[in-house]
Order: structure tokens, then C-alpha cells, then sequence
């Protein structure tokens, strides 16, 4: 194998594909990132057995030349070093070549790698997935569907199937929910199908967040490949593969409060401000709650109070409080979660009662929800 | 009376009662006065230990902490009793409801000590006619005889109350120290122990009166900053204030016990903890505390003993909370070796007022059913004051001291 490369474009596939890469593997040669070189342009592949990412690096685009390929053939190069050794070439132009017995040279002006590499022979194959059932989901609004429901994944392992976001795909319309039992995030979306297919599986959180991290913010489509244990994403030049989390997936549905009791409009911003001051006092990541109260004229009350440190009150105006008088305690720490992830100026806030949970949508939008679980004072 | 009291510093007392738990026994059946009488932990095991005994057995060389077949040696005639934790309690709780008489300042240290500050104490008489109708009272009330040292600090008093037992009253004065402390051994010092004290004879410190004059700067490189604090109090020097909320300072509670015989009996090893739980859940409830973080405490034969923690979600205080918690702990640590000594502890206390769960989504139902109780019981709070309702279980815990007690611990005191 011997080509000739763009560095910049060397290092952003080797970039891409290093996130799925991991040092703590039980297959050793998955420390590895292979590379294939073909008459069309170079692969780059990294796994970890549950995320595997490919990169395609085309011989030409635009008219511009990439990679000139001498021979094709393929290796497995030592992620850590290869991408450390990549980034830090002093030309723009990389020269790969692999010698006898595996040993391959990078050269790059005048410095010049020897690194021993691996028989790609010996990497394992990446699932074939049959492409009959794809739906297309624009880039910019899978990562917005990503970062508004991911969030609120389990961090624990106590029940493996909450570290994941349950994906539904009902009518054309895509369902994302997460879950860590305290708080609920829920997002839906059209996206474009062939079929009348539907699917109801759980995507890692952990997946999630590198491919929201790989795929730049464009209108371009992302297609997406659901299979009974696999996940497929394609994007141009890339491919994402993720293992699906094995269980059934709670019943949310009924867990989203169908009526209120008291309903409040507040303005998104101001309120995560207060929040977030109430916060300040809160000792580090415990007892982080916060007081919320309705007062007279609209005027809501949020405070706080650790002992050994003090107390904070701040008050926020409501565009409308209707309903029953409240006074609830939750995580401040959910509640600027929630916030963040909601899009638009207000958000309506809806309670049924002090130890239930309640939800925040922006006004008008029915297609985000967040909700959470107060806590309750002994 | 403001003459016998000094224009600036303070007057202390210190009440340490004697052989407490053997009093108390004879107060309860007089038919024991003057008998030789040792309190005991488990009689029949090997952990059994003399926890206290009267004068009388003293004079045959009882001692505490000695094993139950030496003290029968020494004494065949001991009348050996199990502790009976209720009655010391509320024998000291009496006793300390008596000294609060005198002044609001009282700071118990144990469950048969505490020190009192007296110094504006002035309008009930001089600070010896105090001590002596405090003794007075606690003999003719509680029948319980105690000796007390009256000092300018705490370490005077305590080291004054030593001085006469039984039923002493000695004034040890800032003055008195050269003539009545230096003579004596650095270990007959309260805060020197056998360590320190071979330590300090290392470099030449025999009596108080060489601690007194040694050098700092040694004393530092020996003790750390321990070394200046004694040598401090060897010249009669204290300044710690008589505090009488020191006792509610604490940061876990725990409990362990010594197997009557080592074990790799995991049946057996569970009913210890389920015990174990028991105990600290009764003391977390009695303090009005819950926890964050359980750890557990494993010696194994060999005396090998490893402390292991979790932090948990959410705050617990209920035994089968903390059983369950210390279970699954002690599977993940325990090899299998048998062993000797089990704990459990809990760590990152909170007040109860403060604490407070994170609701579950799948199992918040059962808590929201408690909603209209819970409400009315807040707007009870608001309306006439936090004490005037609380549930049945805090109640219950006041009665229920079941085995909570160790001879070294302060929960009676809450």
C-alpha cells in the first residue's frame, strides 16, 4: 500500500474515527484505526464493538485532488500514536507507504515514521446492514434531537436500559425519549420514510453524543438504518454504526401528566437565571434544590437555603399563573438541564401537585416536552 | 457572691460521677450497696470485658476494661451484671437536668461527665457552696455519689475532679499547678496516653513539671501540633470554651461488634448487619439525621480490616434501607475469609429538616399518595412551630433504645 495525501484531510478522519476508538478493549487490535486504500480514495475505520465509524476520504472532490493512490492494499496502524504522529507533520502533505512485514512509513518533508502496524486481515468486519428500511432525517435537526433528549439519559448502570434514548418511528414521525427515572425528556419530528415500517428501539446515550460530535450543523440529510441490534448512520463520507441496548424500553407514554393543576408562563430566560443563582449555594452536587413558590400578582418565588452556607431568595415575574397556589422542590441542576433544551422565549410550566411530576413545553410546540420529578422533604 | 468569683476569666466545673454504672445499679436495688459489683458485656463471651465495677471491687484490683475470669480471680465473690442501658440513661439524663439548674452553659463529654461554666452563676452562692449542693442534690435525689473539680478551665476541672474519689471536691487554681500538678507522671496527664507519654520519655519528659518547661520547638518535631497544646496545659493553660452544643458535632455514626467467634457463615454474617442496621438506624432517628454515604468495616481473622463506602442517590435513615445497602457493600468485598469484626457506618449526615428526596418517576405514586398528609402536617408546622407534630416512628424511637449504647458513646445526650 502506498498514497500520498492532504494532512488537514488525513487528520479530520482520523479525528472522526478516533471516537470510537477505545484504549480499554478486550480485542486488541481494535486499538487500532485501519486504513484501506482503494482506486477511489483512502478508509479510515475505528471500534470500540459497540460504536464503529468509517471514513471515507475520496481521491477527488470539487475538482480537487486528495489522495494519489500508488498501490492500493490496507493496515492497521496504533490509533494513539498514529493520531498523535498525524497532527504534528510539518507538511501539507503526508506520504504513506507500508514496507515489508507491516512495517509502514509516514513521511511528511523531512520527518519520517517507521511504525509497526497490524494485518488488517485480522480486523474485524463491520455488520453488513441490509438497506431496505431508511428514513432521512435533516443533519441540523437530528443533532437538535440529540442534545434535547440525551442529556437526560442514566448515568447509572442500575437499570442498563436508561442509559439509552428510545427511538420510535411511528407514521413518519420520530419519537426520542430519555429518561434517568428523575427526569424525562421528549422530543418528536417528521422525518422522510419509504415505508410505513415502524421501529421502537434503544440508542446508548453514549452513541448519541459522538455522532452529534462527528456530524457538522447543515441541512444536508442524515440517512438512518434501523436493524434488530444495530443503528446505522450515513452521512457524506460517513458512516456510523452503533450497537442498540438489548431490553424493552419502559412505557413512558403513561407517564406524561395528561391534566394540571396549575398552569404557569414565565420567561425562559430570566427564570434560568434565577435558577441558576438560587443554585449558587447549593453544596457541590448534593442537596442542589431549589424552592419554587407562587406568590400574589404572578410573582414567583424561587429560593434556597443550605445551612452552613445561607440562603437566597429571588423572585420572577410570570406572564400568567393559573390555577391552584403551589409551593414545590426540585434538582436545580434538572431544571437548567430542562431549560436549556428547550427552544423559543417562554416556556409554560405545568403542576400537578407537589410530589408529582411536572412538565415544560415551549408555548405553542407540542413537539418537546421535559419533564421532572420534584423531590420531597423528609 | 461576686467576690469568690475572679473579675476576669472563668470558673468551670467539672462532675464526673463515680463508677456510674455500678451506682446507678445500687440506687435501683440498695441490697447491692457495698458489695463488690462489676458491670460486664456479654458475660459468657470473650468479649466480655469489665465495664465498670463499685469501690468495693476496686480494693481487690478490678479494673475496667479487665476480662471477666481475671476480675473472678481476683475477687470470687463479684457480683457480675449485664449493663442496663435504659437506666444510665435516664439516670444521666436526671443528672444533667440537675446541673442545667446552675447554669445554662453545661457541656456533657459522656454519659456520666460533663463540665459546667459557672461564672455568672454568682447570685447562687460561691463556686465550692455550688458544687457542694450540686453533689448534695445528686446524692439525695438520684442517690448517685460523683466528685468535682472546680478550675478556671476545663482542663484544671477535669484534671481537679480526678483528684478525690468518691464523693470529692477539690478547687484546683492556675496557682496550685506547680505544686499539685508538676510532680505528677506525663501519663496521669487527661489528653496523654501511653503513647504520648513514652514518647515524651524518649526525650528526657518524665513528670508534668518537664512538659512544662520543655522545649516547644522538640515537642513539635515529636507531636505535632499536639506537643504545644499539652505543654500548654501542663502550665494550666486551656482555652476551650464549655460548648454546650460540642455534643451534636458529629459527622457519622457508626456501629460494629466482635463476633463471638470468627466466621464464614454468610446467614450468620447477614443477621450481624441486619443487627448492626438496627442500631445505627435507631441512633440516626434519635439525632434527626439522615445519611448519603454507608460504609462498612470488615477484621478478618488475621486482623486484617478493610473500610469500604458507597454514596447513594438518596438520603436514607430506615434499617432496611441501611441493611440492604451494607449487604450488598459487604458482597462485593468479602473474600470469604472468615471473620472476626463486622461495622457498619453512616457518613455525610444531614439534619432531617434539610434532607430530602428525589422523587422516581415509576414509583413516585406511593410517595404523591402521602401528598395530603404530608400538607397538612407542613401547614401545621408553619402555622404553630416544628415541634408540634412529628410522626409516630420519631416518637417510638424515644422509647425504643434497644443495645444503641456503648460506654463510649453520646447519643443518650440527644
Amino acid at each position: 500500500m502506498r498514497f500520498i495525501i492532504q494532512r488537514d484531510r488525513l487528520v479530520q478522519s482520523v479525528q472522526d474515527v478516533m471516537k470510537a476508538v477505545s484504549t480499554r478493549t478486550t480485542i486488541p487490535i481494535l486499538t487500532g484505526i485501519k486504513m484501506v486504500a482503494t482506486n477511489e480514495g483512502v478508509t479510515l475505520t475505528g471500534s470500540d464493538s459497540d460504536i464503529s465509524i468509517e471514513s471515507f476520504i475520496p481521491n477527488e472532490e470539487a475538482g480537487d485532488e486528495i489522495v494519489e493512490i500508488k498501490q492500493p492494499g490496507s493496515i492497521v496502524l496504533q490509533a494513539k500514536f498514529f493520531s498523535e504522529i498525524v497532527k504534528k507533520l510539518p507538511k501539507d502533505i503526508v506520504e504513506i507507504e507500508v514496507e515489508n512485514h507491516l512495517q509502514t512509513v509516514i513521511r511528511s518533508g523531512k520527518s519520517e515514521f517507521h511504525l509497526n502496524g497490524l494485518d488488517a486481515e485480522e480486523y474485524p468486519l463491520l455488520p453488513q446492514l441490509s438497506e431496505e428500511n431508511i428514513f432521512r432525517v435533516p443533519t441540523d435537526l437530528l443533532k437538535a434531537m440529540v442534545r434535547q433528549t440525551v442529556f437526560a439519559v442514566s448515568t447509572s448502570e442500575t437499570r442498563p436500559i436508561l442509559t439509552g434514548v428510545n427511538w420510535k418511528v411511528e407514521q413518519g414521525e420520530l419519537t426520542c425519549i430519555a429518561t434517568d427515572s428523575h427526569r424525562l425528556a421528549f422530543r418528536k419530528a417528521k422525518v422522510e420514510t419509504e415505508n410505513t415500517d415502524h421501529y421502537n428501539v434503544v440508542i446508548p446515550g453514549k452513541s448519541l453524543n459522538e455522532l452529534s460530535k462527528i456530524l457538522d450543523d447543515h441541512e444536508e440529510f442524515v440517512e438512518i438504518v434501523i436493524t434488530a441490534n444495530q443503528v446505522l448512520f450515513k452521512a457524506k463520507h460517513l458512516l456510523f454504526y452503533s450497537r442498540l441496548l438489548e431490553g424493552n424500553y419502559p412505557d413512558t407514554s403513561r407517564l406524561i401528566p395528561t391534566d394540571s393543576k396549575t398552569n404557569i408562563i414565565l420567561n425562559t430566560k430570566e427564570f434560568l437565571q434565577a435558577i441558576d443563582r438560587a443554585s449558587l449555594l447549593a453544596r457541590d452536587g448534593r442537596n442542589n434544590v431549589v424552592k419554587f413558590s407562587t406568590l400574589e400578582n404572578g410573582i414567583v418565588e424561587i429560593s434556597s437555603n443550605t445551612p452552613e452556607i445561607g440562603k437566597v431568595v429571588d423572585e420572577v415575574q410570570s406572564q400568567s399563573i393559573e390555577g391552584e397556589d403551589l409551593k414545590i422542590s426540585f434538582s436545580a441542576k434538572y431544571m437548567m438541564d430542562a431549560l436549556k433544551a428547550l427552544e423559543g422565549t417562554d416556556v409554560q410550566i405545568s403542576f400537578t401537585g407537589a410530589m408529582r411530576p411536572f412538565y415544560m413545553k415551549p408555548l405553542h410546540d407540542e413537539s418537546i416536552l421535559q419533564l421532572i420529578l420534584p423531590v420531597r422533604t423528609y | 457572691m461576686r467576690e469568690f468569683y475572679p473579675k476576669k476569666g472563668r470558673v468551670i466545673l467539672h462532675v464526673d460521677m463515680n463508677s456510674f454504672y455500678a451506682s446507678v445499679e445500687m440506687a435501683y436495688d440498695s441490697t447491692l450497696k457495698g458489695k463488690p459489683l462489676a458491670i460486664a458485656g456479654n458475660v459468657e463471651e470473650r468479649r466480655g470485658i469489665i465495664i465498670t465495677c463499685s469501690y468495693e471491687a476496686r480494693k481487690y484490683g478490678v479494673k475496667t476494661t479487665m476480662p471477666i475470669w481475671e476480675a473472678k480471680k481476683l475477687c470470687p465473690k463479684l457480683i457480675l451484671m449485664k449493663p442496663n442501658f435504659d437506666r444510665y440513661r435516664a439516670s444521666s439524663l436526671a443528672m444533667f437536668e440537675i446541673l442545667r439548674q446552675y447554669s445554662d452553659l453545661v457541656e456533657p463529654v459522656s454519659i456520666d461527665e460533663g463540665y459546667v461554666d459557672i461564672t455568672d452563676s454568682y447570685h447562687l452562692g460561691s463556686p465550692l457552696e455550688i458544687a457542694e449542693t450540686i453533689q448534695k442534690r445528686l446524692i439525695e435525689q438520684l442517690d448517685l455519689p460523683c466528685s468535682i473539680g472546680i478550675a478556671p478551665n476545663k482542663f484544671l476541672a477535669k484534671m481537679a475532679s480526678d483528684m478525690k474519689k468518691p464523693m470529692g471536691i477539690t478547687i484546683l487554681r492556675k496557682r496550685d499547678v506547680p505544686n499539685v500538678l508538676w510532680p505528677l507522671a506525663t501519663h496521669e496527664m487527661h489528653g496523654v496516653g501511653k503513647k504520648t507519654a513514652e514518647k515524651l520519655q524518649s526525650i528526657g519528659i518524665e513528670t508534668v513539671g518537664d512538659l512544662a518547661k520543655a522545649n516547644e520547638v522538640q515537642l513539635k518535631v515529636l507531636l505535632g501540633i499536639n506537643g504545644i497544646r499539652i505543654k500548654e496545659r501542663a502550665n494550666g493553660v486551656d482555652t476551650r470554651l464549655v460548648d454546650p452544643d460540642s455534643v451534636s458535632d458529629f459527622k457519622s455514626i457508626g456501629n460494629s461488634t466482635t463476633l463471638p467467634k470468627d466466621t464464614t457463615n454468610q446467614q450468620e454474617l447477614f443477621r450481624v448487619l441486619d443487627h448492626l442496621a438496627e442500631t445505627v438506624s435507631v441512633r440516626m432517628k434519635r439525632k434527626k439525621v439522615v445519611a448519603t454515604t454507608i460504609g462498612i468495616t470488615i477484621r478478618f481473622k488475621d486482623r486484617k480490616t478493610i473500610t469500604r463506602s458507597k454514596k447513594v442517590e438518596n438520603p436514607f435513615f430506615l434499617k432496611e434501607e441501611i441493611f440492604s445497602y451494607a449487604k450488598r457493600l459487604f458482597l462485593k468485598h468479602w473474600n470469604g475469609d472468615p471473620i472476626r469484626l463486622l461495622g457498619i457506618t453512616s457518613t455525610d449526615l444531614t439534619d432531617h429538616e434539610h434532607a430530602v428526596k428525589q422523587l422516581d418517576l415509576f414509583s413516585y405514586e406511593k410517595e404523591a399518595k402521602k401528598e395530603p398528609l404530608i400538607q397538612t402536617v407542613a401547614r401545621l408546622k408553619e402555622k404553630f412551630g416544628k415541634n408540634i407534630i412529628e410522626q409516630a416512628s420519631e416518637k417510638e424511637i424515644q422509647k425504643n433504645q434497644a443495645g444503641t449504647f456503648t460506654s463510649f458513646n453520646r447519643d443518650f445526650l440527644q
